[in-house]
């Protein structure tokens, strides 16, 4: 037929119209821009970020601009706005504003100062507790999902109790049979190692042979841990570590995140699990990629999803969680103030100085909120199957 | 299906156990001694001190204290060290105070979240939905305590409703019984609220996320097209599907009897386990803590496993 | 032109799809109708609007972003696009049914196939429980699925592809409806499969005395079964014909492109022949001719004047002014 050949032959004299290319991150923010709430909730969240930075500058080191730990029992319980009474300061207590900003707490210390100080804690503490979950996290569920079928044999869990039998010894002063412990299970780890590389087809015993079979896999076993750490209840946990451990932001910190880690190990598992049967990573495999480039250049991106919107909750979790345990007294200790310990202070004096109760309060409010915000954009914008159809 | 509940079985017995040494070892191997065996306490002479250490074991190592506890735990021996009561009784005394708030608080929670999520998901994007969604926003975010001081402080004085302990004191043996049903109630009231409301805002959330996704599935497609009005649409065909994971989430709501809320009973005086344990935890109190664990991962471990089988029984899809 | 014979007739119907950056015009201005006891097949690649043109009869478009911006559907002397939804409601199912492409998820998967296919019958009809399950019983006979009674109780995802599709194929039939609207029923399915449930279909034309409106991408279908054709293209018609004029004398150079590039034995040994170029995007569509840029016969006027359809006699239309005025020599 003739347009056989005018086909072939034919060169392109008319353009068609192409759509504009857009590349993903440009896709998402027009979805993410259309979320009213989700912009407010980010703005916020800039605000804030800028306040604790200001924050952290503007009242510490020895003469800060607005000092949080001045104590002035002169004045103490004056309602925001209220002037000092300057006769009975000295110079350098006089509030650096003229005026407090947000009244005086119990013992007279300026409340905007310690709201500032107290920021700049209730970021790191959520930043940092939700690194932590979320490392953990990462790393238990990916094994869970992408090595999931491997097993783990008999004399390495053995090995694994020895070894920290040996090191329990060793620390409860009884030296000598901890070392000898330690040594024997050093040697036959390393034994084990090399003798992997050569051929199996040595001859082993059949009563060694047992040491050799499959005991569990690492899917099960990451996933008993994981069980394990939900029979207790979470903030019970918390609240029985941090009692027992001497107080201090870090503590706090660390024992949040190392107690959180579980939601973001099933949700990576569950993605890995998915991903790992779809095309595109076999594709990879038999280009010759190896296990690491498939898991972080490949799995990574397509699973971050749930994680990235569980981590911005959980960041609004952690800041509930740590005015949670400094309103029953184990939070960071005096005088550093976090906004949970003004609530906690301000809660004895609830009817004679409410501001003490709201301020601290409706702050937190509007921090947790807007990262509930982001975070429920965020999951809108990430899960197709939940967008809006505009 | 007779394997998997054996194999389930089997396998929950195993976390147990293993729960049961990780508790152990998280409470003795922090630093600190309880309170009645530390030598500064001033309360306790030396001789004291070494006779209470003998009397709980406290001197042998700690696989031996592993076993003498639990020992005593199933045989029903537990003794608090607080103040030498039975564990087990006054578990049992603070369960029952917990119970009512928690199964009120889960009532109002369950009933109220279904029909406030489905509407939502229906009416995506209008006004209904929007202030639902802000208002689940907003009490998700407010600290727990907060709230509370609000509420009590606006409310109180305006309906006088109760905000400490279970019952008005003295009350006694003169009231008749409705009066103290009434006053028992009106108790309940606030606290269990105060616990509802967070429930809800994450719950209902939950439902509308799900149908939503249910709604968009091309069965509910073919129903339109086959004339099925809206309703039935929606409430046959959609939320069939859309409650099957919900199903599963009333086997995990067993766990909360313990977790009950330690803020919520400290700041309403109620004398339930949440708050027991944390005096506990306060005062070292070995043993009560240790059984409130294991209480609470049998509970736990009892309600994944009632959703696994709820799970099993609901949908067609799965047949072991 | 609308006589006692038309069963239905849509009229320059268009339906956009609007987002906050961008419209597409999914469907733009099509006219087609299907008459009594005919097969009418609905072609044309993927992307070119005929499911959304099929859902948009039984008033199926997802309402937030999908809006009708005109035309009217006339069916039994009223215009579907105006019936307020309890009327709609009294047609689907009823007098139009439609059969969807993927069975397995078409079906709700926890109800039993007599609960899917007595629901269909129970909301059109006031009929007993004993004489339900006979007519499911019936209807699950005539669509040919072996053993029916153990299939009634059965769940949906305990049938294989084909008796799926047969099940949906059963639950349309169930009210007797005047008009069949099926998409892409058998893509998913296998050939032999395929053809068992094309050879049911057209069966049904005359023993329900019942009309056909087959939307699909795969010429070989509308060979086998069609009555008349009409072939889309990004949301246009571009040519229509009863079977033979199309196949064997197809005036629009989309039609002919679409047969050069089907594979055939005369064509052994020889380079296969594509259309070059894409399918334009809905919402960025070329001025004019939307098949232009892509089409061997273009002249300029084609860039800029939407073409018209040109009548080539006995019902044969194509919507290409070039060729109909280049008169016969481009097709022989």
């Amino acid at each position: 037929m003739n347009i056989e050949e005018k086909g072939f032959n034919q060169d392109f004299q008319f353009e068609a119209p192409m759509a504009p290319k857009r590349t993903r991150l440009q896709e998402f923010w027009l979805l993410f821009r259309q979320n009213r709430l989700a912009i407010l909730g980010l703005f916020i969240f800039i605000l804030f970020f800028c306040c604790a930075i200001m924050g952290l500058f503007m009242t510490s080191g020895p003469d800060p601009l607005f000092d949080p730990a001045m104590i002035r029992l002169q004045e103490k319980l004056r309602p925001p706005l209220a002037k000092p009474n300057l006769y009975s300061l000295r110079h350098e207590e006089i509030p650096c504003l003229g005026f407090y900003l947000m009244g005086t707490d119990d013992l007279g210390r300026d409340v905007f100062a310690r709201m500032l100080q107290g920021a700049w804690v209730s970021l790191t503490v959520g930043f940092v507790a939700v690194g932590i979950s979320v490392l953990i996290g990462i790393f238990m569920g990916g094994v869970a999902g992408y090595f999931g079928q491997h097993h783990i044999r008999v004399d390495h869990i053995l090995m694994t109790i020895l070894l920290i039998a040996g090191a329990g010894l060793v620390m409860a002063n009884s030296i000598r049979f901890g070392a000898v412990l330690l040594c024997l299970t050093l040697t036959y780890i390393f034994y084990s190692f090399f003798t992997q590389n050569r051929s199996r087809e040595k001859y082993v015993p059949s009563w060694a042979k047992v040491f050799r079979k499959n005991a569990v896999s690492m899917d099960t076993l990451i996933m008993r841990i994981v069980d394990i750490m939900l029979c207790f209840p979470s903030f019970f946990l918390i609240l029985t570590v941090v009692a027992l451990l001497p107080a201090s932001i870090y503590n706090i910190m660390i024992v949040i995140g190392l107690t959180s880690w579980m939601g973001t190990t099933r949700f990576v598992r569950a993605e890995f699990l998915s991903l790992r049967e779809q095309d595109f990573v076999a594709a990879v495999k038999t280009l010759g990629a190896g296990n690491f480039r498939i898991i972080f250049r490949h799995m990574m991106p397509n699973a971050i999803a749930p994680v990235l919107v569980s981590a911005t909750i959980g960041i609004a979790t952690a800041i509930l969680t740590e005015a949670g345990l400094s309103f029953l007294g184990f939070g960071v200790p005096p005088p550093h103030a976090t906004w949970g310990n003004i609530l906690s202070d301000g809660k004895n004096f609830i009817f004679d100085a409410p501001w003490l109760t709201f301020i601290p309060g409706i702050a937190i409010l509007i921090v947790v909120l807007s990262f509930n915000l982001f975070g429920e954009g965020l999951r809108d914008v990430l899960n197709p199957k939940l967008r809006e159809r505009h | 299906m007779l394997s998997f509940i054996g194999r389930s079985v089997v396998q929950k017995i195993i976390t147990l156990f293993f729960v049961s040494i990780v508790s152990f070892l998280i409470i003795h191997i922090a630093p600190g001694k309880p309170s009645q065996v530390d030598p500064m306490n001033p309360k306790f002479t030396p001789e004291v001190v070494e006779r209470f250490r003998k009397e709980f074991h406290l001197d042998k190592p700690l696989h031996v204290q592993y076993l003498y506890f639990y020992k005593d735990l199933f045989t029903g021996e537990t003794v608090s060290w607080k103040d030498n009561q039975s564990v087990l009784k006054k578990i049992w005394e603070r369960f029952l105070n917990s119970l009512p708030l928690f199964i009120v608080g889960t009532i109002i929670t369950w009933t109220l979240s279904f029909p406030i999520g489905i509407r939502s998901a229906i009416f995506r994007g209008q006004f209904y939905d929007r202030s639902a969604t802000f208002l689940s926003y907003l009490l998700i975010s407010i600290p727990g305590f907060f709230f509370a001081y609000v509420l009590i402080i606006f409310v109180v004085n305006q309906f006088h409703v109760p905000v400490i302990g279970m019952e008005t004191f003295g009350i006694g043996d003169g009231a008749s019984l409705p009066y103290i049903f009434m006053d028992r109630i009106w108790h309940l009231l606030l606290p269990s609220v105060l616990g509802a409301t967070g429930g809800i805002a994450v719950l209902s959330r939950y439902v509308r996320s799900q149908m939503l996704e249910v709604e968009g599935q091309d069965y509910i497609r073919t129903a339109r097209a086959k004339g099925l009005p809206p309703e039935q649409v929606h409430y046959k065909h959609a939320l069939r599907n859309a409650l099957l994971p919900f199903v599963t989430m009333f086997g995990l709501i067993l766990p909360g009897l313990i977790g009950g809320s330690v803020i919520i009973e400290s700041i309403f005086s109620w004398p339930g386990m949440g708050r027991m344990a944390y005096e506990a935890i306060l005062a070292r109190d070995y043993p009560v803590i240790l059984t409130v664990n294991f209480v609470s991962a049998i509970l736990v471990l009892a309600g994944t496993f009632i959703s696994d089988l709820l799970y099993l029984i609901v949908d067609p899809r799965i047949r072991l | 032109m609308a006589n006692n014979n038309t069963l239905i007739s849509v009229q320059d119907l268009k339906v956009y799809f609007r987002t906050s950056h961008e419209c597409a015009r999914a469907v733009d201005g099509i006219s087609f109708e299907v008459r009594k006891e005919e097969t009418v097949c609905l072609v044309g690649e993927s992307g070119c609007g005929k499911t959304v043109s099929a859902l948009s009869i039984l008033g199926l478009i997802p309402t937030p972003s999908g809006e009708i911006a005109g035309g009217r559907i006339l069916f039994q002397d009223k215009n579907l696009l105006e019936l307020d939804e309890e009327d709609m409601q009294k047609v689907r199912g009823n007098r139009i049914a439609m059969v969807f492409q993927e069975p397995l998820t078409s079906l709700n998967p926890v109800f039993t196939i007599e609960d899917q296919i007595g629901e269909a019958i129970r909301i059109h009809k006031n009929v007993g429980a004993k004489e339900l399950r006979d007519r499911c019983f019936k209807l699950l006979k005539d669509v040919g699925i072996p053993s029916p009674v153990q299939r009634l109780k059965d769940y949906p995802h305990q049938l294989s592809g084909g008796q799926r599709q047969r099940v949906m194929i059963a639950m349309a039939l169930a009210c007797d409806p005047d008009l069949i609207i099926a998409d892409e029923p058998t893509t998913a399915l296998d050939v032999t499969v395929q053809a068992q449930i094309l050879r049911l279909l057209k069966s049904f034309q005359k023993t329900r005395s019942m009309s056909v409106l087959y939307i699909t991408h795969d010429l070989g279908v509308v060979a086998n079964i069609a009555d008349r054709v009409y072939v889309m293209y990004s949301g246009i018609i571009t040519e229509q014909g009863n079977t033979a004029q199309i196949f064997h004398d197809a005036r629009h150079p989309y039609t002919q492109g679409l047969l050069a590039s089907l594979p055939s034995r005369s064509k052994r040994g020889k380079r296969l022949y594509s259309i070059p170029g894409t399918v334009p995007n809905p919402a960025y569509k070329p001025a004019g001719c939307p098949f232009h840029p892509r089409c061997p016969h273009a002249i300029p006027t084609c860039a800029k004047e939407y073409p018209q359809m040109c009548d080539f006699g006995q019902g044969h239309l194509a919507r290409c002014p070039v060729l109909f005025e280049g008169g016969d020599d481009t097709n022989k």
